[in-house]
């Protein structure tokens, strides 16, 4: 696969980003701007947190521009100092993390301003950032998108350009092949894949949602989870983290992507996606819900599951 | 000395000590990424990609028991690993980033404290390394004063030829009796010309100077400037070669179980974290400066060496692209710049 994705529109992407972060802090309207900047690999791009106009040169956007940004607004990330309103980049799947932690009372819309981009898709790995963007190392997430113009922002570049047809999604029918296999062969293939896992909580600590103060699995006074990279801690592990994301993972995958040990992880938050779909006719999108699916009840629920 | 050895012969070598009952550990296909892991046959070796975590774990496994401990009634049984139960084993297609940073490893784990786990296993082991013919831009050997052909660390060395097979140079007393062993496997070297080397292209550090520099500026801008950012994971300790901190924690009920050695990182808030409710490394600028400092400092002040080979795996998998190569070139940058013209460096 090398059919190329049409991103010629990033250029002016990032340099109206380079505009507005400039006129939104030289105003005084924001104290900061969560945004992305080149590093010094050809085509690596990294996350910044700039305070003066004068510094909005350095932005840009490319399709190395991966990262959800949406981790440093939340208390996880209490190191990064935070006054007044602060600006920041968000691409639709970015976005509807934030929207999730707004109904989680996280953060809230008036302390935010929002740069919206109009996306055709980033990379899947920043490995090699310098790869031209193609249907072959498009991240999957991105095949499936139905968040290519975010919604409710207070700023979206605009472009004239049409943003690329979502491609078949690779998630579904590889959801579908682990559903055809028996209990005990799928077993053996997450046993296989979380036996990789070496617990170095890259998933965990990008992700927006996992804002905990203090980890269930970080605990010792009682011991939750084993600790060690074996068996029984990785699946505890494994466990923990896609029960606590179920009906709260907005899908930006952004744990699959930093897996050192590309352990599958997006899989099992999609697995739940579909389950809470289908159950509760939920889905993470662009408005604001108080109550998620799993905290609150509704007489119309499935009660299936009560024998 | 220098010997000549076909590809078809390297794999036969490799086939012969698996069937003389030496474990053979190479990189692989684990699961869909390289690993280095122990071979059923020499066909199963991947050579064209770095493995994804590096060769240390021949030696210091991501986890491993140290001890069991049993209880009936009032009794408590111990029982200890032997490390005298590790079998012989030869390590196979190590990069020279790998293989240079088990001879550092020696440092901390033959110091005050002698660890048999690691050292057993060092006894027991062959090193057998690679010479590289590709780099991408992360790899940054070179400017730690390292090299793709840097024979440190290993017992023999191959360096790829033109005709698909190898030169095997002979660096160990362990090399030489593996040569000696298999002998009718290999030649006099012949006239096929090595493939050109990798080229890595981050220009060298004055390593010195580096050290100089972190010797003056515990608290600077720079840590707060580049890793404010970090989001405090263990990813770059886990995959580098020459990060060795461990945890040690008991696994199992009130009636048996186990203890367990298992790697542990600097970037975890964890890690400083006092039984008191007290941290010291309580913002991740303050964990990241440790790793900058433990690799370029605190190591060389200890051991007299550098704890980075330039592998450069942090450089690509870190989630937030932090970028060991690039606050190192800077420092060196601002190492030099202090530099009085024509005068002498602290180091
Ligand atoms: S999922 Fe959609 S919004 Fe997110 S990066 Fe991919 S194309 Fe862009
Ligand atoms: S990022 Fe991957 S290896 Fe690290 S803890 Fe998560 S699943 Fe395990
Ligand atoms: S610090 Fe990074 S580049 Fe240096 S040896 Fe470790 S993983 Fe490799
Ligand atoms: S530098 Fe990168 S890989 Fe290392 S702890 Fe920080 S975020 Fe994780």
């Amino acid at each position: 696969m090398i059919n190329t994705i049409d991103i010629s529109h990033y250029g002016t992407v990032a340099e109206s980003i380079r505009i507005e972060a400039a006129r939104i802090l030289g105003e005084g309207l924001v104290t900061a701007v969560v945004a992305y900047t080149a590093g010094r690999r050809a085509g690596s791009v990294q996350p910044a947190i700039i305070t003066s106009a004068a510094e909005a040169e350095r932005l840009t956007f490319t399709a190395a521009s991966v990262n959800n940004l949406a981790v440093y607004l939340t208390k996880a990330k209490k190191d990064i100092p935070r006054s007044g309103r602060i600006g920041i980049v968000v691409k639709g799947c970015d976005l509807k993390a934030l929207v999730g932690l707004m109904g989680e009372s996280q953060l809230q819309r008036e302390q935010l301003y929002l740069i919206g981009i109009p996306c055709a898709g980033v990379l899947a790995s920043t490995v090699r950032p310098a790869e031209p963007l193609t249907a072959g190392n498009l991240a999957p997430k991105c095949r499936e998108c139905d968040a290519q113009l975010p919604e409710g922002c207070d700023y979206v570049p605009e472009i004239d350009l049409p943003l690329p047809t979502p491609l078949e999604s690779t998630y579904a029918a590889e959801i579908a092949r682990l559903e055809g296999l028996t209990p005990a062969e799928r077993w053996a293939y997450w046993k296989e894949q979380f036996a990789k896992c070496i617990k170095c909580y890259a998933c965990r600590q990008v992700c927006p949602f996992c804002f905990c103060e203090q980890c269930l699995c970080d605990r010792n006074k009682p011991q939750m989870v084993d600790t060690t990279p074996r068996p029984a801690g990785n699946t505890a592990w494994h466990i923990v983290r896609a029960m606590h994301l179920a009906g709260r993972c907005a899908g930006c995958a952004e744990c699959e992507r930093v897996c050192p040990m590309d352990i599958p992880l997006n899989l099992l938050n999609r697995k739940m996606a579909k389950e809470l779909k289908e159950l509760f006719d939920y889905e993470a999108g662009f408005a604001v819900n108080e109550k998620g699916p799993l905290t609150m009840f509704m007489e119309k629920d499935d009660q299936s599951f009560i024998k | 000395m220098q010997k000549y050895l076909s590809r078809h012969n390297f794999y036969t070598l490799l086939d012969t000590l698996i069937s003389g009952g030496i474990r053979v550990v190479a990189p692989r296909m684990t699961a869909g990424i390289p690993l280095y892991g122990p071979l059923g046959e020499s066909v199963e070796m991947v050579l064209d990609q770095l493995p994804r975590r590096s060769a240390k774990e021949a030696f210091f496994p991501v986890c491993e028991d140290i001890m069991s401990y049993e209880k009936e009634g009032q009794q408590v049984r111990l029982t200890d690993v032997e490390p005298a139960s590790f079998p012989e084993t030869v390590l196979v297609g190590v990069r020279p980033c790998d293989a240079a940073a088990i001879p550092v490893l020696d440092g901390v784990f033959s110091w005050d404290y002698k660890d048999e786990f690691f050292l057993e296993r060092r006894r027991k082991t062959t090193v057998i390394g690679l010479a590289c013919t590709s780099a991408d831009d992360a790899c940054f050997c070179t400017a730690v004063g390292l090299s793709p052909a840097d024979t440190r660390g290993s017992d023999l060395f191959l360096t790829p030829l033109a005709d698909g097979g190898y030169l095997c140079d002979v660096c160990s007393d362990k090399g030489e009796a593996l040569v000696a062993d298999t002998i009718n496997l290999f030649s006099e070297p012949g006239s096929s010309t090595p493939l050109p080397l990798a080229a890595p292209s981050v220009p060298a550090f004055d390593l010195k100077k580096v050290k100089g520099w972190l010797d003056g500026h515990f608290e600077d801008p720079l840590w707060d400037g580049t890793a404010l950012r970090c989001v405090g994971c263990g990813a770059c300790a886990f995959v580098c070669p020459a990060c060795h901190c461990f945890d040690i924690v008991d696994e199992g009920t009130e009636k048996s179980g186990k203890r367990r050695k298992s790697w542990d990182a600097c970037g975890f808030w964890k890690f400083t974290h006092h039984a008191s409710g007290h941290n010291p490394r309580d913002k991740q600028p303050k964990r990241y400066r440790n790793r900058i400092m433990h690799k370029f400092k605190y190591y060389d002040d200890k051991f007299g060496q550098t704890l980075c080979t330039g592998c450069g795996r942090c450089v690509r998998i870190c989630p937030v692209g932090i970028d060991i190569a690039a606050i190192v070139t800077e420092i060196n940058g601002m190492a030099i710049e202090c530099t009085p013209a024509g005068g002498e460096t602290r180091s």
